[in-house]
């Protein structure tokens, strides 16, 4: 099958896209991540239900670092 | 919240990092927690750090503790002691941030990006690539951190599997 899609035009505007979230004021992004928040919990709630999520890794920083050697 | 228990000393100094502090420089992504990093009071540092006496004060205010989080306005914050050397060199470097007239401590770009890099999940790999394609970083900056905290290799084995440099 042949594809119409010109995907240079798709990476362009998607890297448009993520400038102009990148530049808006912080109070609009923090809206933004609020959002972002409501539905993150809203679908890993249902992933849990389903009880085949995958945990994350909780992160380690600085001293809490494992040790890998 | 945060400008209150530092003002009532609860803590020394906060500055906000992880996803919601990369925020500041980049596009908003999702995220399930909000990470604080703390310096502690002086009396304290000899002792075992605990978040115990932080909770205590959050509780007051109605704050619900979930796990090692505290959930405030909605959101799970997890409190992490600036431990390490690149943790608190940032946490001393943070910069204040205006929201709405109230000002909010954040980590600057280069320590987030530092911090993901030695940290290394997979997330924070991906997160040190948006800083980079944002251009979101001072690269001189960055490295001068990166030499500093014996951050070296890993930033070579990051150029050279994400941006085919070196």
């Amino acid at each position: 099958m042949k594809s119409n899609f010109d995907f240079e035009r798709i990476w362009k505007s998607k890297r448009a896209l993520r400038q102009r979230l990148a530049a808006a004021p912080i109070i609009e992004k923090l809206r933004m991540l609020d959002a972002l928040h409501e539905r993150a919990v809203a679908i890993r709630g249902a992933r849990f239900r389903e009880a085949t999520a995958i945990q994350e890794k909780p992160g380690s920083y600085g001293d809490r670092k494992e040790k890998t050697s | 919240m945060l400008n209150q228990m530092e003002r009532d000393g609860v803590i020394k100094r906060y500055a906000i990092g992880g996803a919601v502090g990369a925020t500041f420089y980049l596009e908003p992504v999702s995220t399930l927690d909000v990470d604080v990093f703390i310096a502690f009071k002086p009396q304290q540092e000899s002792l075992i750090v605990s978040p115990a006496p932080i909770f205590d004060y959050l509780k007051q205010f109605g704050c619900k503790i979930e796990g090692e989080y505290i959930v405030i306005s909605g959101w799970p914050v997890q409190f992490l002691p600036a431990s390490g050397p690149l943790l608190q060199e940032a946490l001393e470097n943070a910069v204040e941030v205006d929201v709405e007239g109230e000002p909010a401590r954040v980590l600057t770009a280069e320590y987030l990006a530092a911090i993901a890099l030695q940290t290394g999940r997979a997330k924070d790999k991906a997160r040190l690539l948006q800083f980079i394609e944002a251009h979101a970083l001072d690269r001189t900056k960055f490295e001068e951190l990166v030499e500093r905290h014996q951050l070296v290799n890993k930033w070579r084995d990051f150029q050279q599997q994400f941006l085919n440099e070196e």
